[in-house]
């Protein structure tokens, strides 16, 4: 039953990670319809940063933190304004988009592993010591990641319901042509979004970095977060949060009880048996309701 | 002239596979970045009929590119049959291929528990025990025999290229380019989406199993660290660079991207940083590739040839 409750806050930890990069994938494609496949190359960058700001820097873990955030938003939208800004002024099909990510993406994976090579690195944070709660134990890192996790989506929704700028993103997902008629900035639309995605990726690198390792390909975990995303049913953020918090706690257990070698054949099958049975995903809402 | 043969034939392995994508990537407007793991499928399945089961080379090479167009069937029924978006198709394709490779990571230990289970589920797959350990998981499938030579890559790549252009000139094809415009419009038309994506899908997986066993037959052995995610990413780029709907295109960009890393192998690491920074350039400046939408023909020979002709004509009239 230890083992179990253990695995289970572990899960929930690993699948709050994965909502922030789900979460992530949804915004953009809900505003501009298209996957924004640069994300894991943020994702990367993000970790590789905060592991820089503490190795090389010497700050504390939150100031790196901080710092990590603000080159991954800044790397975030400088990627906007260059690559698929002058594509969608174009009116370019979807197909060139995804290519365009594809190729950022290829660039900032491969640049950060000519930099830093491709091992394996702990992530330079104390080791805190597992909280007891009667016979349980419980790591700290596994509670501030979910903490945070959820914290920053607490933050993203209030800011997409309860500002006139998160107003502006809804009105943008529905349809971006008329939001820009009746008056709202475009261009600023994308900025916001593109810096909410780099605060997203940062994090969830950060805390990836600490509860794995940190390396180059790192990125590659974001396929959970698009499997979490189907699983959950496309197109609404509260279903990718689900779909991620499942695949999560699916794959702590598979990896606790069965194996962890066969831990991510189990989440690819489980994404194929989904798709059998419930073809629009678990909360299956038709995909034109967005956000 | 060793040398220049490796080249010919990585080359052509390369041209076989990106022939593959470019069916599916150019023609479907499917976006695939796993087609390695097709290619590791057939090329473990050619490998091991050729040497296990004796089976001639060329219908080896058959059969594993067979096995590999009816894996894709996996992915491809689920997934077009709940009409996934193409992004998370993509991604489909991509935990399909992470998941072979993992198994064939681990064919070796499976085997080995296989042949030490003495009841329960090992029982059922106790034949395929010691072959699971022969397949020798991440040290690879060693001594298989190597008949693939220039002879035998030129004479494939020009049957892949004649069968390619025969399927997208054809009714298939046809429907395959529909898809590609508007999926909407295409299905208004009477085209059968899913089964025009499937057969889409399972001719790219066929060449993709192909271009995996001619490469088995050449390196005479396999390790599941051929067909990583950067092996999807090179096909993928030859379709980019060469073109969105043309097959011509593909074939040369997929012969370019091989020779240029073997003649540049000191910027070996650069390779991915600058198709990186290509496929961003190449979408904003000239997105239909360097050949895009150029059906492959002969036009161009006849019109030199009545260029020549005609202007022998001119002159015996003037």
């Amino acid at each position: 039953m230890e083992l179990f409750i253990q695995q289970l806050v572990s899960g929930i930890s690993i699948g709050a990670i994965y909502s922030l990069l789900a979460v992530g994938y949804a915004l953009v494609y809900s505003v501009y319809n298209f996957t924004n496949w640069a994300f894991d190359g943020f994702m990367a960058f993000g970790a590789f940063m905060g592991f820089t700001a503490i190795t090389s820097l010497f700050m504390p873990f939150w100031l790196a933190a901080l710092f990590s955030i603000i080159l991954t938003v800044i790397l975030s939208v400088g990627t906007e304004k260059l690559a698929y800004s002058p594509l969608r002024v174009r009116k370019a099909p979807r197909l060139f988009m995804m290519i365009s990510a594809m190729g950022v993406n290829l660039a900032t994976v491969n640049i950060i592993n000519l930099i830093y090579g491709g091992v394996f690195r702990k992530f330079p944070v104390e080791n805190l010591q597992p909280i007891f709660i009667e016979g349980v134990s419980i790591g700290r890192m596994d509670l501030m990641a979910g903490g945070i996790s959820f914290g920053v989506l607490a933050l993203l929704w209030v800011f997409l319901y309860r500002t006139k700028w998160g107003l502006g993103i809804r009105a943008s997902s529905i349809d971006i042509l008329t939001a820009s008629l009746m008056g709202i900035n475009n261009s600023g639309v994308a900025i916001v979004v593109f810096a909410i995605t780099g605060v997203l990726s940062s994090v969830a690198g950060v805390f990836y970095g600490i509860k794995y390792a940190v390396f180059p390909m790192m990125g590659i975990v974001t396929i959970k977060a698009m499997i979490a995303s189907i699983v959950g049913g496309l197109g609404s953020l509260p279903a990718a949060i689900l779909g991620s918090m499942i695949l999560g706690i699916l794959e702590t257990l598979v990896s606790g009880y069965i194996s962890s070698t066969y831990r991510d054949l189990f989440s690819f099958m489980f994404l194929i048996v989904i798709l059998l049975f419930f073809p629009n995903g678990l909360m299956g809402k038709s995909s034109d309701e967005k956000l | 002239m060793g040398y220049i043969n490796t080249i010919i034939i990585l080359g052509g392995i390369n041209i076989i596979a990106a022939l593959g994508v470019a069916i599916l990537t150019g023609y479907t407007g499917l976006f695939t970045i796993g087609h390695a793991g097709f290619m590791a499928l057939g090329g473990y399945m050619s490998a091991i009929f050729v040497k296990e089961f004796g089976v001639p080379f060329p219908i080896g090479i058959l059969l594993g590119g067979t096995f590999a167009g009816l894996c894709s069937f996996i992915i491809g029924y689920p997934a077009f049959r709940s009409q996934l978006r193409g992004d998370y198709f993509a991604v489909a394709t991509l935990g399909f291929s992470e998941a072979t490779r993992l198994l064939l990571n681990n064919t070796r230990s499976m085997g080995e528990s296989i042949n030490a289970a003495e009841s329960g589920i090992g029982m059922v797959f106790k034949p395929i025990g010691p072959l699971l350990v022969k397949l020798g998981g991440v040290f690879g499938y060693m001594s298989l025999p190597s008949p693939t030579n220039v002879f035998v890559v030129v004479v494939a790549v020009i049957l892949a290229l004649f069968f390619a252009h025969m399927f997208v000139t054809s009714q298939y094809g046809k429907n395959c380019i529909a898809i590609s415009q508007d999926e909407v419009a295409a299905q208004m038309m009477g085209v059968n989406l899913l089964k025009t994506k499937m057969i889409a899908l399972f001719v790219s997986a066929f060449y993709a199993g192909v271009a995996g066993g001619l490469m088995a037959f050449y390196f005479a052995y396999l390790t599941p660290s051929f067909f990583t995610i950067t092996k999807s990413s090179d096909l993928l780029a030859a379709v980019v660079f060469g073109g969105i709907q043309s097959l011509i295109g593909p074939v040369i960009t997929g012969f370019i991207l091989v020779v240029f890393p073997e003649l540049l192998r000191t910027f070996a690491e650069w390779r991915l940083i600058i198709y990186g920074f290509l496929f961003v350039i190449v979408m904003i400046f000239r997105p239909q590739g360097l050949l895009g939408y150029v059906e492959m023909n002969f036009e161009f020979a006849r019109a030199w040839w009545n260029k020549i002709f005609r202007r022998k004509q001119n002159s015996q009239e003037g």
